[in-house]
């Protein structure tokens, strides 16, 4: 065999020893969503303690009574949702202030206080289910005004916050 | 043939085989978005511990190794009915040695990359990305799969 055949033999078999070191191989995941309708929340009821007397608690329960605070919210039939809430210390008139000592809750998947799941509010974050796709959310609480409380309209807002989870 | 070629064959079959036992690419976690509001886009980095999705690679030390993605531009909704674009940037892919000290490798997941196994003969690849889901996009389960092909050298 002549210098140059060893030497193209050779080459062909250096050239198939790279080849045959470079190997491919693969793998898979998958990317993936779960997408949901956004969550609607809506006023339902205002929480109305009505006329309340200086140096007299006041309380309105969430889970019976015209005057409880109701939230409205929609959601996906079927999804979990956590609900929490950015709640006063204080309902204010102008520069006076009633504290509110206490606040209380309930929800349900009916527009009904009757058998609603009552929680703590004030609590951290509760966990509910959109059922049919609908939630209803109870608000109570209790009043403190003072005994030298002046008069006037008091108010504030109370936040909830839901989502998915 | 000469002997000297018969070995240099030989050489490549029983070197090409002992690689092949060496090599290892295997998907190790989804890309998951988890909940997504339709008409909120939601991005998740690559960083992410629990929603990246991540590859292990494994090879020899010392070794050379070039990836690529093959990534998906739309999500689908599993029984039909829906689509969701997914989207990726560059640094939403880094690729991490497991010897202590190694150092991220961030990379455009739409790219290749070559990588040398330094340390260790292994490596785990972790990948992010988008998506925005329209207003109108039906609720549902979305999916499609991530292919991470890799050429050992």
């Amino acid at each position: 065999m002549s210098k140059f055949m060893k030497y193209a033999v050779a080459v062909a078999a250096a050239t198939s020893l790279t080849a045959a070191a470079a190997q491919a191989q693969s793998g898979n995941i998958n990317a993936k969503a779960t997408v949901l309708a956004p969550i609607t929340i809506a006023q339902g009821a205002e929480l109305d303690f009505g006329n309340v007397l200086p140096g007299v608690n006041s309380t309105v329960a969430a889970s019976s009574g015209a005057t409880a605070g109701r939230f409205d919210l929609t959601g996906v039939s079927g999804a979990n949702v956590n609900v929490s809430f950015t709640l006063p210390a204080n309902l204010t008139s102008g520069a006076n202030s009633l504290p509110i000592g206490s606040w209380t809750a309930c929800h349900n998947t009916s527009a009904s206080q009757a058998g609603c799941t009552g929680f703590t509010p004030s609590a951290g974050t509760t966990s509910a289910n959109f059922v049919s796709g609908a939630l209803y959310v109870y608000m109570g609480g209790t009043v403190s005004p003072a005994g030298l409380q002046p008069a006037g309209l008091y108010q504030a807002n109370v936040t909830l916050n839901a989502a998915y989870f | 043939m000469p002997r000297c070629a018969t070995f240099l064959m030989l050489a490549a079959f029983l070197l090409a085989r002992s690689l092949a036992g060496q090599t290892q690419v295997s998907g190790v976690r989804d890309l998951a978005f988890g909940i997504v509001i339709a008409g909120v886009p939601t991005t998740v980095a690559p960083t992410d511990p629990v929603k990246s999705g991540q590859f292990y690679l494994r090879y020899v030390t010392g070794g050379r190794v070039r990836v690529r993605l093959t990534l998906p531009t739309t999500l689908n909704r599993v029984g039909g009915g829906g689509t969701m674009p997914i989207s990726f940037r560059n640094g939403d892919a880094f690729i991490l040695g497991t010897a202590p000290g190694s150092v991220p490798n961030p990379f455009n997941p739409g790219g290749m990359l070559n990588y040398r196994f330094t340390g260790s003969p292994d490596a785990n690849l972790y990948l992010g990305g988008r998506v925005t889901p329209a207003a109108a996009t039906p609720s549902g389960t979305y999916t499609a799969p991530v292919i991470l092909t890799a050429t050992f050298f």
